[in-house]
């Protein structure tokens, strides 16, 4: 960002290229708390317009921090390799807001043609299974081997 | 070889009788062999429960209170710090639910009923000022040829005013306009604002209201007022699971700190009264199931310290009241220009909270008790937290010092917190005058300082 100088005009920033990441956390967070990724260069009060401005959300207070990409695991050249570092956000919502973050892979519910088709590929592939293994009574031996 | 033969081969079964005639067996006096306990410095759970009870058994058994604390907080570990005056978001729920503490709004009943009458008179200062040292029961029916002096006498029909409202003001005025308007001083520095004007006004009020109530209250004139001092103690509540490092995967008790540094701070020889009996139940304590961390509060490992103000030793070992000042970062217009209007009164009652736990706990702990041996009878102290303009008022009741993972499970007993919202003293010094000023506010003051126990 260019510097800020006494009587200098503020700074403003219209289309930003930053991308927030909404994120499930890692650990239980209390209810006003939202988990986000963002760009490593954002700071918490670029944070703060950008939910305000742009979407809305009344925020109370962020806390951020940077996530260390382990440079540990090595590729076939044995060079190490890097996993980006990134930054994470905390954000607090004003004005008694809660947010839970959602399930994206719900138990969808089987209508009774998916069941049937399920058990009717199911009973097939048992079928072929059968035919492939040889007599019972030979125990499993192939029924190459023998005199 | 001889010695050898001579002795008869057993067969399998005989047992071979010494020369002395088997009696009966004498009970032993005393059992030979040590009890079977579990093993103290096996890796098991047994075990450290063993190493537990050894370490409560030598905390029981020390001394003097110096050996007592000096034991409890010998093992130094990483662990929370909690600041009475902070900018976290409803700190004022996570504290309650670290120390056991129900919040009921409004001031104790005892605060109305028994205090002494105060003359509602006018903004003519009486003359006739008649103070009766001793006396504190109202009087039911009094002759008004007595106090011709008084214009309106209070809400107690008839009872003596012996305490002038007009004097009371017009020193809380000087103090205000020497401080903020008399005296010349220079611009603050940057975020030094509330220690220019509020913080001397602060001391200069206190300090003579003291005086001048020490007459009324022969609490105050053996009491002892500090300036600036610092209140510290540690406690354990709840547990988890060590994380990271050498001790990883096993069970911990959660620990806490408070450093806190009141500006003020009177500390008596008598204890001051119950307000309710101990086992009583005035509400919920909130429970909060996340970490600490996430308030956020963070760990550091340092010394452990329990200190009231002053060493085990002073006379004075009972606090009477404490005033707190506001820092700058806790401004009402910093919390109004981010639109947390809300946090404003939580600020308040988070100090208030903190601030009395740790005081009240640290005397307990001065007087021998601690988390195995629970207090006998509840401690008082109040508070007064003030941002130069806003007072608001704290009253708080120890009732148990059991917090620990096994003494909390069958506690029923909480400590309970008094506490009002902010109101302003004052509206605005203008022109050597103090514009709008609030009788209530000091009349609260006022009571606070002459709260005495009953035998005084």
């Amino acid at each position: 960002y260019p510097l800020f100088q006494r009587g200098g005009p503020q700074l403003r920033i219209f289309r930003p290229n930053f991308f927030m990441l909404a994120v499930r956390p890692g650990v239980p967070q209390p209810e006003d708390t939202v988990q986000f990724r963002v760009s490593m260069e954002m700071t918490k009060l670029d944070i703060r317009n950008y939910l305000e401005r742009i979407y809305n959300v009344p925020v109370a207070a962020v806390r951020t921090r940077i996530q260390y990409g382990a440079n540990n695991k090595r590729n076939h050249r044995n060079q190490r390799v890097k996993k980006p570092d990134y930054k994470v956000a905390y954000v607090q919502l004003g004005q008694g807001q809660t947010f839970q973050f959602p399930n994206l892979f719900p138990e969808k519910e089987q209508d009774s043609e998916t069941r049937s088709f399920d058990d009717f590929r199911d009973k097939y592939m048992e079928k072929e299974k059968q035919k492939q293994e040889g007599d019972p009574r030979r125990g499993g031996v192939p029924d190459w081997f023998g005199l | 070889m001889a010695a050898l033969g001579a002795r008869r081969l057993l067969r399998p079964g005989q047992r071979c009788f010494s020369e002395t005639v088997p009696g009966a067996p004498s009970p032993p006096a005393s059992p030979v062999y040590p009890p079977v306990v579990a093993s103290i410095t096996a890796k098991s759970k047994a075990a450290k429960s063993q190493r537990l009870q050894r370490f409560n058994q030598r905390v029981h058994a020390a001394a003097t209170v110096e050996e007592k604390l000096r034991l409890y907080g010998k093992l130094q570990r990483p662990k929370y710090t909690v600041y009475p005056q902070t900018f976290a978001l409803n700190a004022d729920r996570w504290y309650r639910s670290f120390t056991k503490t129900v919040l009921v709004p409004g001031m104790p009943p005892r605060a109305a009923a028994a205090k002494p009458p105060i003359a509602a008179a006018g903004t003519t200062p009486e003359a006739g000022r008649a103070p009766e040292p001793g006396a504190e029961a109202p009087r039911a029916a009094q002759a008004p040829g007595a106090e011709e002096v008084s214009k309106t006498p209070e809400s107690m029909a008839g009872a003596a005013p012996y305490l002038d409202m007009g004097e009371l003001r017009s020193l809380a005025c000087d103090a205000l306009l020497q401080e903020s308007f008399f005296q010349n001083k220079k611009r603050p520095f940057l975020y030094r604002d509330q220690d220019h004007t509020p913080g001397p006004f602060l001391t200069q009020l206190v300090s003579t209201l003291a005086a001048f109530l020490a007459g009324l209250n022969p609490l105050l004139a053996a009491s002892s007022l500090d300036l600036n001092p610092e209140v510290n103690y540690y406690w354990h509540h709840g547990e988890e699971v060590v994380v990271h490092g050498h001790r990883k995967g096993r069970v911990d008790p959660v620990r806490f700190q408070i450093n806190d540094n009141p500006r003020l701070q009177i500390r008596v020889p008598k204890q001051l009264p119950e307000v309710v009996p101990l086992e009583s139940d005035l509400g919920d304590v909130p429970v909060i199931e996340h970490k600490p961390s996430k308030l956020p509060l963070f760990k550091k490992q340092y010394e452990n310290k329990v200190f009231i103000g002053s060493k085990v030793a002073d006379p004075c070992c009972y606090g009477h009241t404490q005033f707190h000042l506001l820092p700058d970062k806790l401004k009402r217009e910093r919390f109004i220009r981010e639109r947390l209007e809300d946090q404003i009164e939580v600020v308040y009652r988070s100090n208030g909270i903190a601030s009395l736990f740790a005081w009240t706990a640290a005397q307990a702990m001065y007087q021998g008790f601690w988390s195995e041996a629970d207090v006998t009878r509840p401690f008082v102290s109040q508070a007064v937290v003030t941002d130069g303009k806003y007072f608001a008022f704290f009253c708080y009741q120890l009732n148990t010092l059991a917090l620990t993972a096994e003494t909390i499970k069958n506690n029923p007993r909480k400590n309970i917190c008094w506490g009002t919202d902010s109101k302003p003293l004052y509206d605005i010094v203008e022109d050597g005058n103090v514009k709008g000023f609030n009788d209530e506010v000091l009349l609260q003051l006022v009571r606070f300082l002459l709260n005495r126990p009953k035998e005084l």
